[in-house]
């Protein structure tokens, strides 16, 4: 008859059951060493083993010359940012429509798995220069390749979400007449968030290496990865490193931001619980 | 403490003609019921009993126009069990307390009244479900989720969610049937006393020979697999029935009669030839798993809803 507490935990971990306050802090300060270690590391090793910039700059030249021009950085991290978020909720809202279609009919499952199947067996990045011949110097073909990059992960999760729903409830639902419609708003849909916030985690970095990838096969003249493929073929090192590391900032940052609000929405689930 | 929880209409009889009904699964038969006859008079508080795999689940289905007959006449209160079920006339009680996790406890007992209101039967007042909260004694936790109560609250606010509904009539699928004994048996006082308010028609599927005694006007035992009526018992016992009641010797006097005649069911199932007797996988557990199994698929109303609840797989570790 015990309640138990509000789940407001960051991180379920076995070792996160009954700490002590200073294991928490601990916890707390461990990404920032772990970062500190790779920087300090790579910059140790590329001072002591004498490296040249061309092959390896060192991150503090890297963040010198990304501070020198964070306009350039912020310009094109927004282009790829754009692209990669367009296609991601492209991908969203595609695969939660063509998800409930499948729920909802066996035609429509049995139908629909061998297009799903091919997308996910075809590297999908071979597609960006066609999308590139279709639509050209838009934004278009990398919101394509995102969105594609994206696709497979939410349609499998939501579907496994939308289907696998408890079988009393839904036939406590049936009990009262309720419609599909009402089944799917009420219970189908809330089911299935667990399963798409863990593919949204995945899929905010798979949108991202779409967008990059689309930008990289050219039809660009803006964007971190067309930036990247310039300085690569002009042996502008630190341009590229600084590519490479707004990049990786974008997605950590998005990546975060969908932990948030998974945090924020599933408070109800175990996945969100520290027992 | 307790609320009077109105129906919001005169509880209704149950006719039950020769029923059959039987379950194919990949090629599998299961009869689960065979001329089954059965009438439950209005007001009447009946439970149904019997060897595991014999139907229970199956008929309290049929009854709540979940699945249909093969054969025979179903009627509530005269009319086919789907218009029941169009019209929320029916509470249904599944075994496990089936919330919704993401929901509060009161938006659980305010859900099943808002959903399909094509017949004017809408949401419930605020002070109404304040009501239920207080009988069910769980108003300060009316804020709470389901994974902060224990698994006796659960199945309080499923009892509160059923009788939400202001429902003619209970269907109730073995909703103790989790629960350790000591909180088992208080549910089993807290239904009656919810229940006396009412007078609804209840059909209540249990396993246990004291819970049917307890509560109900009549015991029904089923025979095994295909399930047909085997007895049928009166319980006279005076209501309302407080504590302490198991205690008089008229109560045991029920418990043994009943046992007795479980056991003849028993017996009898053993000598029903023919397909009626499927080997559903040997033991009891075994047919226990083909019965869920088959009334999975079955109480779809299309392949898309049999698809829906993860077919026989999830319905046969349910149990």
């Amino acid at each position: 008859m015990t309640a138990l507490p509000p789940n407001l935990a960051v991180d379920p971990s076995p070792d996160d059951v009954g700490e002590a306050p200073r294991s928490s802090l601990l916890r707390t300060l461990a990404p920032g060493v772990g970062l500190l270690v790779l920087f300090g590391g790579w910059e140790a090793y590329v001072r002591l083993a004498d490296v040249s910039p061309l092959t390896l700059p060192a991150p503090s030249r890297i963040f010198r010359h990304l501070g020198g021009d964070p306009g350039f950085y912020v310009a094109n991290g927004w282009v790829t940012l754009v692209e990669a978020m367009v296609g991601f909720v492209l991908a969203l809202a595609v695969a939660l429509a063509v998800a409930t279609a499948m729920a909802h009919s066996r035609f429509v499952e049995r139908a629909t798995m061998p297009i799903i199947v091919l997308i996910q067996s075809t590297p999908v990045a071979v597609l960006a220069p066609v999308f590139l011949l279709w639509f050209g110097f838009s934004p278009a073909p990398k919101i394509l390749v995102a969105a594609l990059f994206a696709f497979i992960p939410f349609v499998a999760n939501a579907l496994t979400g939308l289907r696998s729903v408890d079988r009393d409830t839904l036939e406590l639902m049936r009990s009262v007449d309720a419609s599909r419609r009402e089944i799917l708003w009420n219970l189908r849909l809330p089911h299935a968030l667990p399963g798409l916030f863990a593919a949204a985690r995945i899929c905010v970095s798979l949108a991202l290496v779409g967008a990059v990838i689309g930008e990289l096969y050219g039809g660009s003249t803006r964007g971190l990865g067309y930036q990247a493929r310039i300085a690569q073929s002009r042996s502008l090192v630190d341009q590229l490193w600084g590519s490479v590391l707004s990049l990786a900032l974008i997605g950590v940052v998005l990546t975060l931001a969908v932990m948030a609000l998974e945090r924020r929405t599933l408070r109800w689930h175990t996945s969100q619980s520290t027992t | 403490m307790l609320v009077r929880v109105w129906t919001s209409e005169e509880p209704p009889t149950v006719e039950i003609e020769d029923v059959d009904k039987t379950f194919f699964d990949h090629g599998r038969r299961t009869d689960a019921l065979r001329g089954l006859d059965l009438t439950i008079a209005a007001g009447e508080f009946v439970s149904i009993i019997g060897p595991s795999g014999c139907g229970k689940s199956t008929l309290l289905r049929l009854i709540g126009g979940l699945i249909e007959p093969d054969q025979g006449r179903l009627a509530v209160a005269g009319r086919p069990p789907t218009e029941g079920r169009s019209a929320k006339r029916f509470g249904w009680v599944p075994q496990s307390p089936a919330l919704l996790p993401w929901r509060t406890v009161r938006q659980n007992l305010t859900l099943l009244p808002r959903l399909n209101q094509s017949q004017g039967r809408g949401p419930v007042a605020d002070d109404e479900v304040d009501a239920l909260l207080d009988a069910v004694d769980l108003a300060p936790f009316a804020s709470a989720l389901p994974a902060e109560l224990s698994g006796g609250m659960q199945q309080r606010v499923s009892l509160a969610r059923a009788f939400a509904l202001r429902p003619p009539i209970l269907l109730m699928d073995e909703p103790f049937a989790a629960l350790d004994e000591i909180t088992r048996a208080g549910m089993r006082f807290l239904l009656l006393d919810l229940w006396r308010d009412t007078r609804a028609t209840v059909v209540f599927v249990t396993h246990s020979i004291e819970e049917a005694v307890l509560l109900s006007d009549r015991v029904v035992v089923l025979t095994g697999r295909p399930g047909q009526v085997s007895d049928e018992l009166t319980i006279d016992l005076d209501r309302p029935r407080a504590h302490g009641v198991q205690d008089a010797e008229e109560f045991h006097d029920h418990t043994v009669r009943l046992r007795a005649s479980l056991n003849k069911a028993a017996e009898a199932t053993h000598t029903i030839p023919g397909p009626a007797r499927h080997p559903a996988g040997g033991g009891a557990d075994g047919a226990r798993s083909a019965e869920a199994e088959a009334v999975a698929q079955a109480s779809a109303p299309a392949a898309d809803e049999a698809g829906a609840t993860g077919g026989g797989a999830a319905a046969s570790g349910r149990r």
